[in-house]
């Protein structure tokens, strides 16, 4: 389990890593996924872009209402802070999930969201937040939004030469509850499937992660539960599309567990 | 016994391993080493065309293939048992015209480093012509190993029977994952001819009369050393075909060859345990005595027999009768080749297997005649001791009622069943081979008064350093840091048979007891009724030494495992409540290492039950080559454990001692079925019970 040769490069900057991206390039932040991925030798880079020393990406701040959270942020510290557990507790809930203790303290948010793992806590998430995902090129900066960010199993909107550095949380409505619920074969181990939910009075974000090959907003769900439906009736709406019948079950009832824990 | 043999005494050995001051294999860093990497093969079944190597890759120093080890290393040899039919044919040392499983070692690269070795090895090209895969035992025409035993009078015994109960069970194929994957070093001195082998093992003896036989080389011509060893269960009994590669690559090179699998290779090309089905029929009459069995059993082998992948189903066959007197048994293995890596001894090796056939059997005779399945076992439990069974096992002592009765009070039966959720109660009895043949001991008085023993039985986990030196010190009436222990170095140790089986007290245990009795005898000897200490009689006659060889037939440990869980109705999760193990294990050393057997054995047995599986696809490619496939338990799923001991010594060997190692993963899987069975109100479901397999067999069960 030796990675074939790759060159290595560890930027101090974001100026400085953006041209180093392209087909032939990874990102290294946590590591906690490119590594196995290069030890298998499943991915074989030519070069690694390790971004770890680019200090300006890690923060977490809120302003305006929104909060901002830089890419290299480790998981860690977003489930420690306590602004996030005051007024974005469904990031919280959810980060709590993420592999084990020793993973969250190397893992970083920006890896997570990036790697796209179908089975991944945050993403589900920040569709539920109704998030968005900030990306930069040479050529550009754009942002786009968390459910249009997934496109497949490890596969993403962002183009080869984009780096992500930042997430974008707008903040839950007044009075808004929160619940995340999943199942995983053991403790730490990556989820079967899961449920975000956001729920306040005429308004409702909910997300299914394990449901298919990306996270999926659940908007025949959200509709009717901000139009007063009961949380049974909302989590069989947001797993109707499930097409194995355990798989859906099991969807349905994570549903209607985030929604009434979001209830309260 | 003395003041502490039969003490729950904390593990002397554990400061040194939990400070790192250890030395496993791959802390052994010969200085000039050349590192392999193996290609294996990506096919489940193929014929092997050319094998193409470039003339020349950076860093490598060999490449070798079967065809360079023509005339120097032989096929692994295969170890057969008494009264069946086994093919000798064994496990290549690499891949010769054919590959039967993904993952067998096909040609070695040796490179200056482990990694040069691994870019080397995907240079090699290998020509495969794809052949079709057999991947069930009962799809496969080749029966590599055979045994059938009929005994009593079977056919009368089902025909006159009030009832006959059948059931159909499987146990899925397991992956071992010790903590530390398998690993060997070995160099060669030409001018002496002496071969030396650094290898992660259960023991030092098995690797030596392995490399002897492989290399065709005298023993006295090999040195062994097993340095610490992080974990086995079962996977570094017999040698491995790796280790014989590296042997014959040190000889034919000349340089110091190491390999230190990685997690990948440990995962596809380890021995594998369990794989076994089977078709089971109870004959009971009208008051529920068991009249006899009658059982076919169908073991998936792999592609090959590695030293004792024979051995396992057999055990399974011979333990048919279980804690029951029957009279009658008609019992019937057959071990098939599929193209899958081999199978061989793990935790268990056999005996979880034939508890949970017999017992899940037992628990659905129970169901169909209406009886409480206690009150059924009760009816029928073995009570005299020596017993004879009708397969030809002795069981040499054992109190199995008391054993039931205490698991039943401990786990506290449970049954519950609301919208919500299911709670079921099950329990399983098992009964076990354990010791058998022989181990050895020597015992040296040191010029200081402390006393080294050397033991042919060396731990990887057990805890013998604290147990030997518990009864050693006992027996000379002096304290345990004053007896030192040497084990799994073959220029040093006696020669033993090695640690498996859960034989390390009875055997191993019993050899050191009776080395030091000799030597104390010697030491009174010498004082000849003085008032001397150690020190003392060690000045007056330097280099007193006394050995032991303790043979004994099999002893048969027992128990009684209950288990109480709950199945989740919305999702089909199943949670165990609570476990209770009892165990008799006869006379115990250390309660507080035998009740750390116990808790660790019931892991991997609840492992067994919730989330293991090594699963192939429909080609025959492993599925569990990480831990993303292949799961395994953590803390936050061992549900409580509670643990009763019943000593019932056995009259085998002087400490009463039987084996606890395999217990819990023995006990817990039958126990657990039964109570995902009870749960489910009699709907069968086997191993591993997922969630999926469960929320179905519940939309089964409520019609």
């Amino acid at each position: 389990m030796k990675p074939a040769a790759f060159d290595y490069r560890a930027p101090a900057s974001v100026d400085e890593a953006l041209p180093l991206l392209g087909l032939d390039s990874a990102v290294l932040a946590g590591g906690q996924s490119l590594v196995p991925l290069l030890n298998l030798r499943l991915a074989r880079p030519e070069l690694v872009v390790d971004v770890n020393g680019i200090a300006e990406l890690d923060y977490i701040h809120a302003d305006d209402g929104v909060l901002r959270i830089g890419a290299l942020t480790r998981q860690v510290t977003l489930e420690r802070s306590e602004l996030v557990a005051t007024r974005w507790p469904l990031l919280t809930k959810a980060v709590r999930l993420v592999g084990h203790a020793q993973i969250r303290t190397r893992g970083t948010v920006g890896g997570s969201v990036a790697h796209a793992d179908p089975a991944a806590e945050l993403p589900a998430a920040l569709i539920a937040l109704g998030a968005r995902i900030h990306l930069r090129s040479p050529r550009r900066a754009r942002a786009i939004s968390a459910s249009e960010f997934f496109l497949g199993p490890l596969h993403t909107a962002r183009e080869p030469d984009e780096l992500l550095v930042e997430v974008e949380v707008p903040e839950p409505p007044e009075g808004a509850g929160s619940g995340f619920a999943e199942h995983a074969r053991t403790h730490g181990d990556f989820a079967t499937a899961g449920a975000a939910a956001v729920v306040a009075a005429g308004h409702a974000g909910i997300a299914l992660l394990g449901a298919g090959p990306v996270p999926v907003r659940a908007e025949a769900a959200e509709r009717a539960l901000a139009g007063g439906a009961e949380p049974g009736e909302a989590a069989t709406l947001a797993a109707q599309g499930v097409d194995d019948e355990h798989r859906r079950a099991l969807c349905t009832e994570l549903a209607r567990r985030a929604i009434e824990e979001a209830l309260g | 016994m003395g003041a502490l043999a039969g003490r729950p005494l904390r593990r002397r050995e554990d400061e040194r391993i939990l400070r790192g001051r250890t030395r496993y294999l791959d802390d052994i860093d010969p200085p000039g080493a050349a590192h392999v990497a193996f290609v294996r093969s990506p096919f489940a079944h193929a014929r092997i065309g050319a094998i193409d190597v470039p003339e020349e890759i950076e860093g490598v120093v060999a490449v070798i293939s079967a065809a360079e080890l023509e005339g120097r290393a032989a096929d692994l040899p295969v170890q057969g048992f008494e009264g069946g039919e086994v093919s000798t044919e064994g496990h290549p040392v690499l891949a010769r015209g054919e590959v039967r499983y993904a993952g067998q070692p096909v040609a070695a690269v040796l490179a200056e480093s482990r990694a040069a070795a691994e870019d080397g090895a995907e240079l090699v090209e290998v020509d495969y012509d794809p052949l079709e895969a057999v991947l069930e035992a009962r799809g496969s025409e080749v029966t590599m190993t055979r045994w059938h035993r009929v005994s009593g009078d079977v056919e009368r015994a089902f025909e006159s029977a009030a009832h006959v109960t059948r059931a159909r069970h499987s146990l899925p194929r397991l992956a071992p994952v010790p903590m530390e994957p398998r690993g060997a070093i070995a160099s060669y001195d030409e001018a002496e001819d002496m071969l030396t082998v650094w290898v992660s093992a259960q023991d030092s003896h098995r690797q030596l009369a392995g490399l002897a036989k492989v290399l065709d080389r005298p023993e006295e011509s090999i040195h062994v050393i097993v340095p610490d060893v992080g974990g086995a269960f079962g996977s570094k009994g017999a040698p491995a075909p790796e280790t014989m590669l590296v042997a014959a690559a040190a000889i034919a090179t000349g340089r110091t060859v190491k390999w230190a699998e990685d997690r990948e290779e440990n995962f596809v090309a380890s021995y594998q345990g369990r794989g076994v089905e089977a078709e089971v029929e109870l004959a009971l009459d009208a008051n529920g005595t068991m009249l006899a069995v009658r059982a076919r059993i169908w073991a998936d082998l792999g592609g090959y027999l590695m030293p004792t992948t024979a051995i396992p189903s057999h055990t399974t066959a011979m333990l048919m009768c279980g804690v029951y007197d029957i009279r009658a048994a008609d019992v019937q293995v057959e071990g098939r080749r599929t193209n899958k890596v081999p199978t061989g001894p793990y935790r268990g090796a056999g005996r979880p297997e034939a508890a949970y056939f017999l017992e899940c059997t037992v628990d659905a005779a129970a169901r169909e005649l209406g009886i409480d399945p206690l009150e059924l076992r009760r009816r029928n439990l073995v009570r005299e001791f020596p017993y004879e069974t009708a397969l030809g096992w002795t069981y040499d002592s054992g109190d199995y009622a008391r054993c039931l009765e205490l698991a039943e009070e401990l786990v506290k039966p449970e049954r519950h069943d609301d919208d919500a959720r299911v709670v079921g109660t099950g329990f399983g009895m098992y009964v076990e081979r354990a010791g058998g043949m022989f181990e050895s001991a020597d015992a040296e008085l040191l010029p200081d008064g402390r006393v080294l023993v050397r033991s042919g039985s060396s731990p990887h986990g057990q805890g013998h350093d604290t147990t030997f030196a518990q009864l050693a010190a006992d027996r000379l009436g002096i304290a345990m840091e004053d007896v030192e222990l040497r084990f799994g170095d073959s220029k040093e140790v006696p020669r033993g048979a090695g640690t498996f089986a859960s034989r390390s007290v009875a055997m191993g245990g019993s050899a050191v007891v009776q080395a030091v009795d000799v030597l104390k005898e010697k030491i009174a000897a010498v004082s000849a009724g003085r008032a001397m200490s150690l020190r003392e009689v060690a000045e007056a006659e330097p280099g007193i030494r006394a050995s032991a060889r303790f043979e004994s037939d099999l002893v048969f440990s027992s128990g009684a495992y209950g288990a109480v869980v709950e199945i989740d109705r919305a999702t089909g999760r199943l949670r165990v409540l609570r476990l209770a193990a009892v165990d008799d294990a006869g006379t115990i050393v250390n309660p507080l290492l035998a009740e750390g057997q116990v808790i660790g054995g019931s892991a991997q047995g609840l492992g067994q039950c919730l989330v293991e599986e090594a699963l192939y696809d429909e080609e025959g490619n492993p599925t569990f080559a990480s831990f993303v496939g292949y799961s395994l338990l953590t803390a936050a799923e061992m549900p409580p454990v509670e643990t009763a001991f019943v000593e019932s010594p056995s009259p085998l060997n002087p400490l009463g001692a039987k084996g606890i190692g395999e217990g819990g993963a023995i006990g817990t899987p039958a126990a657990v079925a039964n109570a995902v069975a009870d749960a489910l109100g009699g709907v069968w479901v086997d191993p591993p019970f997922t969630d999926a397999k469960l929320w179905r067999a519940l939309r089964e069960a409520s019609g």
